[in-house]
């Protein structure tokens, strides 16, 4: 949170054809981040940025994507037609002269700001809607209201959190995977309007209802932002924790206690898993234990507090159950990997299809990894980023002057990174290093070549 | 094995072979061994006020001249005076140097402008190259027709003057997915390099900067800076004329042969003997005339010897550029030449006077003999023909012909046939310490005929599935791995890739670079046999291979 203050040089989104002629340069300009920059430095940064876009439409058919400056960094985004995202960061063009001078100064991969503008424009369609369906007149203060807090709680540090974005998933034994199933279904057909649409546990996805790219966001506002205030929460008030072990509506955040309380249910646009398109739903969330249940209904329905209150009465023990029973065997199976895995080494899977991630550093965005060097992860973000050179199947091994050897394998729509330290290694020590760990952290997953 | 130096220690650990065996090294390089990313880096940190004023260091070949002794007190006049450009030049107006965008690109000039680069001599082509004047004059466009493109270069000078004077920065790329658009301002010149093939920016950012050495080596620093002095809006074309050729040649070569990519010099291989026999014969021949700075020769954009004054060494990318000059002049072939050039790594603020022939009619190695005598021609020229009576006698032609016709005798015409590594299909290498390569395949004299043939109908990006790869192509594909090795920020020592189509290492130590494509799918072990035998090999032809001593007058 302190990052985004050194490194953002500024944050803006703008539509051209919002003020077309002279003098209204102002009005294409919907958000502008930090606020204390005057009008005229804003209307030359969207000045220069128009042009440059304009630029590159001689060229390419593509958007425009990057600026670099000596100093500078531009990364742009066009989510739709006309609107643009640009984030600018602080970022010396030859990063040589920076490194010589002592400090050494992080720079942030490009794609990882380009992952900050795609998640944050999602956000804002979660749960705002899509921008050319916003009247001309609300825009400004929608964009404020929401792209404010957004920005200002975020970071985009180099963490590999940030490098692959992706969705840890809880791999749960059979019996009690089928008890949250069981659940759900007994749920859905008792109150026919809600959908359940997520099971979290901690910060670990057990049930998805979503289609994968709305999964991602819902589960980044779920970690990122809301549950972290929710345990600070827990942590602090004392009172609450009697109310906690029968579970309550967490959002809106004051719960739900009354009818009006209601009406501050958050309206979102997402696309369940059986919808063809996006449609706007209620977004419910409830909360046991450290299970998190999010439910989606229709706007259309009428809600009543009684609903509601039936609701609280029949999850809350149900939940209370299983969080108990996946917690139990949470610890179980904590034991066992800390006995299996006595490797120090350092890897990261992740598969495209479900967004699956499992990674040996603490996956959690509250507790940092401070455990890759920044020159390794940009090393990955480069192998990620360039999914091509691997093809459908490849391996690459990379050995960085510090003696690091970063290796990443591709296997259709899985990958697989592995970081080792080891000064007097040679490929083939590495390639069989490597291969040992994939076989004891990813059994089952099947990777070529071997 | 192929390995018989018994003094080398045969490991299967390529980290181990490093301190015993860097083939190609030796402490007397010929060659100014700089390496050109580091001087990118520099280049690329200074800031906007440093580069404003691009001074030129103390001029070499003043400090030549006065040591010699006879330092007849004429600087070295242009053969143009800047004086007759001022009458020529008045009808030229109207200063493109607006800085304001809107204002530049008014709807007409627009529509005109989208509606010229969308005709088929501009759309698709996967390299462009525009240069201009910081006044937004356009001087140089790799496709089409400058005159047309003035409205282009108007907005390019604009971005590059709003970055400058509205934020007081300074503009280097802008990308999308597909393109890449790098600017460079050198001096009174912009340059820009809008690309869709996969060099990365640093690759082309030393592109734009030897396009801008080609341009001073045709008119000097000195001379470039006081045109735009006296006129900003100056035409620099009318002064260009047949530079163009020039940068037009230079680009095709950058983007085929992989000097450029290493910052290095493919040597003639030749046995260790003809190359001695050809350096003492011009040695013996010229150690005479005083002045002579540099005599060269050079066939098929390789070097067969470089004789040089004490203290004085040249740096690859002169010799790059005078490859190209050879290459690109006919003229050359028919008649001896007595012709101005600026080497700009060496000293960008004068001439050297060159004599410039090819040593006889049924070998086409080419001689250059560069002076600071400006009236030279004669002595040079009957130099030259003792030198290349000497080679005759001495049967060196009949050596350098076997080596550019690659007779099928020469262990370095199909080097991996002769080591006997099948599963190696291709090889670059770069003694670090000399900056020379050697490739596996080298590029020959017909093969690049061929090539500017086939680029000439094109430039353009076509999809075609390509059945049997050429040396250019796996030239192509070492580009990503070469700018990952030498990246500023987070530079790899080694990179293996496997991948369906093949399997690349990239490997660099203190004492060279190395690149080798495999099948694909090979194994880590296999490949480690198989470059450990390769580098044994190239040691052991080390001196054919290479230049190893560097011979002075």
């Amino acid at each position: 949170m302190i990052d985004i203050k050194n490194k953002v040089n500024s944050f803006f989104i703008f539509n051209s054809t919002f003020g077309p002629k002279e003098g209204d340069e102002l009005k294409r300009i919907l958000f502008y981040h930090p606020s204390q920059v005057t009008q005229d430095a804003r209307k030359i940064q969207v000045g220069l940025c128009e042009a440059v876009v304009k630029f590159m439409t001689t060229f390419s058919t593509e958007p425009c994507e990057a600026l670099q400056t000596q100093s500078k960094r531009y990364i742009f985004y066009q989510p739709e037609k006309d609107y643009w995202m640009v984030l600018v960061v602080r970022i010396p063009y030859a990063t040589k002269a920076a490194t010589t001078s002592n400090e050494k100064k992080e720079v942030i991969e490009p794609s990882v700001m380009q992952d900050f503008l795609m998640s944050a424009y999602k956000m804002f369609r979660m749960f705002i809607g899509p921008m050319k369906d916003i009247p001309t007149e609300d825009i400004y203060n929608n964009c404020e209201q929401f792209f404010t807090p957004y920005i200002m709680s975020r970071s985009i540090a180099n963490d590999i959190n940030n490098v692959i974005q992706g969705i840890s998933y809880l791999p749960l034994e059979k019996n009690s995977f089928f008890r949250v199933v069981c659940f759900i279904d007994l749920l859905e057909i008792n109150y026919p309007d809600f959908k359940c649409v997520s099971f979290v546990y901690n910060d670990k996805l057990i049930w998805n209802g979503l289609t994968t790219d709305d999964m991602l966001t819902l589960y980044q506002y779920l970690v990122q932002t809301l549950l972290p205030k929710q345990v600070e929460k827990e942590i602090q008030g004392g009172a609450v924790t009697a109310a906690q072990r029968h579970g309550r509506f967490i959002s809106p955040p004051e719960g739900i206690r009354n009818a009006d309380d209601l009406q501050k249910l958050h309206k979102v646009y997402l696309m369940r898993e059986e919808d063809t398109e996006t449609k706007q739903y209620y977004l419910v969330i409830y909360r046991t234990l450290s299970a998190t249940v999010c439910f989606t209904v229709d706007v259309t329905t009428n809600l009543s507090i009684d609903t509601f209150r039936s609701l609280d009465a029949f999850i809350g023990p149900q939940l209370s159950t299983i969080a108990s029973s996946i917690s139990e065997q949470c610890a179980l199976h904590a034991l066992q990997s800390t006995q299996l895995s006595n490797t120090d080494h350092s890897f990261i899977y992740f598969n495209r299809l479900n967004l699956a991630y499992k990674t040996s550093a603490p996956s959690s965005s509250l507790t940092p990894s401070t455990a890759i060097k920044p020159e390794v992860l940009s090393i990955i973000a480069g192998i990620h980023s360039d999914r091509k050179s691997l093809g459908n199947y490849g391996e690459i091994i990379i050995k960085t002057p510090d003696e690091y050897w970063v290796t990443g394998k591709s296997s259709n729509d899985r990958e697989f990174y592995v970081i080792i330290q080891e000064k007097n290694a040679n490929l083939k020590d590495i390639a069989d290093e490597v291969r040992r760990i994939c076989e004891d952290q990813m059994k089952g997953i099947f990777f070529y070549p071997m | 094995m192929a390995s018989t130096s018994k003094n080398i220690p045969s490991t299967a650990n390529p980290e181990n072979v490093t301190d015993d065996i860097e083939p190609g090294a030796c402490t007397d390089s010929i060659l100014n061994p700089t390496d050109s990313f580091e001087e990118f880096a520099s280049e690329m940190s200074s800031s906007l006020e440093e580069r404003n004023t691009l001074a030129a260091k103390s001029s070499t070949i003043s400090e030549i001249q006065s040591e010699i002794g006879e330092s007849s007190k004429e600087t070295l006049r242009e053969t143009k005076s800047s004086d007759n450009l001022q009458s020529k030049d008045d009808s030229i107006s109207g200063s493109a140097s607006s800085s304001n965008l809107t204002e530049q690109n008014g709807e007409d000039t627009e529509c005109e402008r989208d509606e010229y680069l969308r005709s088929p001599e501009l759309v698709n082509k996967e390299k462009h190259v525009f240069i201009l004047s910081s006044a937004g004059k356009p001087i140089y466009s790799r496709y089409g027709n400058e005159d047309k493109l003035a409205g282009l270069c108007g907005v390019i000078q604009a971005l590059v003057s709003v970055v400058e004077e509205q934020n007081q920065d300074i503009l280097r790329s802008i990308s999308t997915k597909d393109c890449k658009a790098i600017f460079l301002v050198k001096g009174p010149l912009i340059l820009v390099a809008v690309s869709k093939s996969n060099e990365s920016e640093t690759q082309l950012v030393l592109q734009l900067t030897y396009a801008f050495n080609q341009i001073v080596s045709v008119l000097t620093l000195t001379q470039l800076n006081r045109i735009f002095e006296q006129r900003r809006n100056y035409d620099l074309r009318r002064l260009l004329s047949g530079a163009e050729r020039l940068i037009d040649h230079l680009l095709i070569f950058m983007e085929k042969d992989p000097a450029f990519l290493l910052g290095a010099v493919r040597c003639l291989p030749l046995p260790e003997k003809a190359r001695e026999n050809i350096t003492n014969a011009i040695t013996s021949t010229c150690s005479k005339i005083r002045d002579l700075v540099f005599a060269i020769l050079i066939a098929g954009n390789q070097l067969i010897t470089l004789v040089r004054m004490k203290k004085y060494t040249l740096h690859p990318s002169d010799i790059h550029l005078l490859f190209n000059l050879v290459r690109s002049s006919e003229s050359f072939k028919t008649a001896e030449s007595w012709t101005p050039i600026c080497l700009p790594k060496f000293d960008a603020t004068g001439f050297l006077h060159g004599h410039v022939s090819y040593i006889s009619e049924d070998c086409q190695a080419c001689l250059l003999l560069l002076t600071v005598q400006r009236d030279a021609f004669f002595p040079l020229s009957q130099a030259k023909h003792t030198i290349a009576e000497k080679l005759r006698r001495s049967n060196c032609l009949v050596a350098i012909n076997d080596a550019l016709n690659r007779n099928k005798e020469l262990p370095t015409t199909n080097p991996l046939k002769h080591i006997g590594i099948p599963e190696i299909r291709h090889f670059m290498y770069k003694c670090k310490s000399t900056a020379q390569l050697f490739t596996s395949d080298p590029i020959s004299l017909d093969r690049l005929q061929d090539y500017r043939l086939r680029h000439k109908e094109g430039g353009d990006i076509t999809e075609k599935k390509i059945e049997k790869l050429s040396d250019i192509d796996y030239v192509r594909n070492y580009r990503k791995f070469c700018s990952q090795i030498h990246c500023s920020s987070t530079p790899a020592k080694l990179i293996f890739r496997s991948n369906s189509e093949n399997t690349v290492l990239a490997w660099v130590t203190n004492g060279f670079e190395l690149y080798v494509t495999f099948d694909a799918l090979m194994e880590k072990d296999h490949a480690i046999r198989a470059v450990d035998r390769l580098l044994h090999w190239i040691k052991k032809e080390e001196e054919r291979i290479f230049i190893m001593h560097a011979p002075t007058f």
